[in-house]
């Protein structure tokens, strides 16, 4: 579960002082699908960077399980990721020298496990997003959509609590948008992640839990959705 | 695995970049083994004539002034020696007898080029208290005259040098400097044989081998000694005007018969041994305080007198040479860690994501120091391989060096012309004792040492650290939100 309570993120431009997040309070239970919409530079993906230990908030408390992400050590943060948070971006962010597999195994190199085990479970990950048969191709000779699930099987192949999606079909058509969206539910809630998803797509955003609104810096909850 | 995977892609990505900085490193590298091999060459050629002209056992060297100026400054004449025409024909001259000479006969005589010492001389620097071991030489020219068969044609000669070494001391003579080819060398029962080692050019040109025999000192009211040849010596290639014979210097004592200050049993030449290599100083300065009149050189002092391109080469090698080699070291190095951390830079995002899967930073800085790494030991692989590439074009086609080393009277061996004549002798000669000197031809052969190669491939991966430590600085600041915002 997180409970943000009075999280504030400012970013020094120049002399401005400009503030991304404000007074920020927010209580995300496990499992649960809150998806955050607002315009460009409100503060979605900065929310999206303090809840995945990416930043540290200026001022209030992020907890995750009861601790303070802003106690604890870079290391012991970079921990935390490798264990219990996936990400999935807009740019989809692989590594363009390393095939689909060795993508999704990279997730998996922090946790220690061993050269099978990395093969068998990114085996399976590939499998659950339909792309087995893609496991030796690089990221150019895969679709958008593809990468995507690239993406989504990287960051799940760890078996995390919390999935963090940053517009994760901003780059893709309208179809293919909808078997992202269609996977990313389905896996949700097979696996009874914590899913936040940032979209500026209302129809997206309409398909999780609760939905939240940033404008500037300020996030304003919306009770309706398909899956409440 | 994922390691070396990660490692060989991105390597392949930017393949032109990571040729860039191994041809970068390699050249700089080839460069120190080029500039290494060349410059341990020339100091090889150096010390090769050094030990060639003195043997390798001896650190000190005593030599009297020349025979014609005499120990105390005056210059001296001796009794005629030569060929004379006359009322009474064609006649050979020595110490004041004449004999007639016919048309073909040959007249030796025997004299030393430098004043004597006598063998106190030789047991008081032996008991000096930094010197381990003393041995007297004595160094003879052998002028060799012979009455022409026509009338037509004045008379002819040459010189060849006999070098009389104590067989008791062989390390202690120029003879040591040099392999053994065919027969043996002296031993100490050899004191008092009229046996005798040649030089392979000189036996070449005479026709020599082991059991052939060859006279020495015929001339009037002398009788000549027969010398059987025991085996043949080549001297390194530094030494390429070597003595022609070498005696047990007790004959050589015994043969003398050109007029000087020498007497029976006495050496010209005193090789002394220092007890370390750091007493050598010391031990020079005690002999010049027991010898004041004479000419005590060490290879360290002989090295500074020595000119000739092989110094300048030498001079050439350590000085420019090792400057080029560490601006284009630098230049290396400065190339291979920009282009590093511009790919770094490029990477930002990619670490990024690394770090937001939970990456720690050293795993993020090894794959890069990885990459680096690899690039220095290619480099350091292709380096040495240009630096032997170098070292034998050099080797190759580099002038054989010459090296003069003044102060020493060398009258030129098997028939070659001199002139450092022997006093008296009857033919043309000039000897200016203050600028006569001995210049030796010195081929250039650079060594790639193991040293060398091992310092080449440190600086190589040295060079690959340096390029990763600054990329690794730049990774170990990077701010993962900071990295993730960055357009791709």
């Amino acid at each position: 579960m997180y409970q943000l309570t009075g999280v504030t993120k400012l970013y020094q431009k120049g002399r401005r002082t400009v503030p991304a997040v404000t007074g920020l309070d927010l209580i995300i239970e496990d499992g649960e699908w809150l998806a955050v919409q607002g315009r460009t530079g409100h503060g979605k993906s900065t929310l999206l960077n303090l809840l995945g230990g990416l930043d540290r908030p200026t001022e209030g408390t992020v907890e995750l399980d009861g601790t303070g992400l802003g106690t604890l050590r870079e290391t012991q943060l970079t921990r935390l990721r490798a264990e219990k948070i996936g990400f999935i971006f807009q740019t989809f962010n692989l590594i363009p020298t390393l095939s689909a597999a060795e993508n999704v195994e990279a997730a998996l190199i922090p946790l220690g496990a061993g050269h099978a085990e990395r093969r068998a479970r990114v085996d399976v990950a590939l499998d659950a997003v339909a792309l087995a048969d893609r496991a030796a191709h690089l990221p150019t000779e895969l679709s958008g959509g593809q990468q995507q699930r690239v993406a989504i099987a990287r960051a799940l192949v760890k078996e995390p609590t919390v999935v963090l999606a940053d517009e994760p079909t901003g780059n893709l058509d309208e179809d293919t948008r909808d078997d992202i969206i269609a996977l990313l539910e389905k896996l949700w809630r097979e696996r009874g992640l914590t899913l936040v998803l940032v979209t500026h797509d209302t129809a997206i955003a309409r398909r999780a839990q609760r939905t939240g609104v940033m404008a500037n810096g300020h996030l304003t909850i919306r009770q309706d959705s398909a899956n409440r | 695995m994922f390691f070396v995977t990660y490692l060989r892609r991105e390597l392949r990505r930017r393949m032109r970049q990571a040729i860039f900085i191994t041809l970068g490193l390699a050249l700089g590298v080839s460069l120190v083994v080029t500039v290494a091999a060349a410059s341990a060459g020339a100091n090889r050629a150096e010390s090769g004539v050094l030990s060639a002209l003195y043997g390798v056992g001896t650190n000190v060297t005593v030599t009297g002034p020349p025979v014609m100026v005499g120990r105390f400054g005056q210059v001296k004449m001796g009794g005629l020696t030569g060929i004379q025409v006359n009322a009474n024909g064609v006649e050979f001259c020595h110490n004041g007898k004449c004999e007639k000479a016919s048309p073909g006969q040959s007249f030796e005589s025997v004299g030393p080029p430098y004043s004597a010492f006598s063998s106190a001389h030789v047991t008081a620097v032996a008991r000096l208290h930094d010197v381990s071991a003393a041995a007297g030489g004595l160094l003879l020219s052998v002028n060799v005259q012979s009455i022409p068969t026509t009338s037509s044609s004045g008379p002819s000669g040459f010189f060849f040098s006999v070098d009389g070494v104590d067989t008791g001391h062989l390390a202690l003579s120029p003879l040591s400097a040099g392999t053994i080819i065919s027969g043996h060398s002296f031993t100490a029962a050899d004191a008092g044989a009229d046996v005798t080692v040649v030089d392979s050019g000189y036996a070449a040109s005479h026709n020599l081998k082991v059991g052939s025999a060859i006279t020495i000192g015929s001339a009037p009211g002398v009788t000549s000694v027969r010398f059987t040849v025991i085996g043949i010596v080549r001297q390194p290639t530094a030494a390429s005007t070597p003595d022609d014979v070498y005696i047990p210097l007790a004959r050589a004592q015994a043969l003398q018969t050109a007029p000087g200050p020498a007497e029976t049993g006495e050496v010209d030449m005193i090789y002394a041994t220092a007890a370390s290599a750091a007493d050598i100083p010391a031990v020079r300065h005690e002999i010049a305080a027991l010898l004041p009149h004479d000419t005590v050189t060490t290879q360290a002092s002989l090295a500074g007198e020595v000119t000739g391109s092989v110094k300048s080469a030498a001079s050439l090698a350590s000085d420019l040479g090792r400057w080029l080699a560490v601006l284009v070291l630098i230049a290396a190095f400065a190339v291979a860690c920009l282009l590093t951390v511009a790919a770094v830079t490029r990477r930002a995002r990619e670490f990024g994501m690394l770090k937001a899967l939970g990456w720690q930073t050293p795993r993020i800085v090894a794959q890069v120091l990885g990459e680096s790494l690899a690039m220095g030991v290619a480099g350091a692989a292709v380096g040495v391989g240009l630096g032997f590439a170098g070292a034998a074009i050099i080797g190759t086609i580099a002038p054989t060096l010459h090296a003069t080393v003044p102060g020493l009277i060398a009258p030129t061996l098997s028939g070659a012309s001199s002139k450092a004549a022997m006093p008296g002798s009857g033919l043309n000669g000039e000897l200016d004792p203050a600028t006569a000197s001995h210049m030796v031809a010195v081929p250039l052969h650079p060594p790639v040492t193991a040293g060398v190669i091992v310092l080449a491939v440190l600086l190589a991966v040295a060079g690959g650290l340096l390029a990763g430590g600054f990329g690794s600085w730049r990774i170990a600041r990077l701010r993962p939100a900071t990295a993730l915002a960055l357009v791709a």
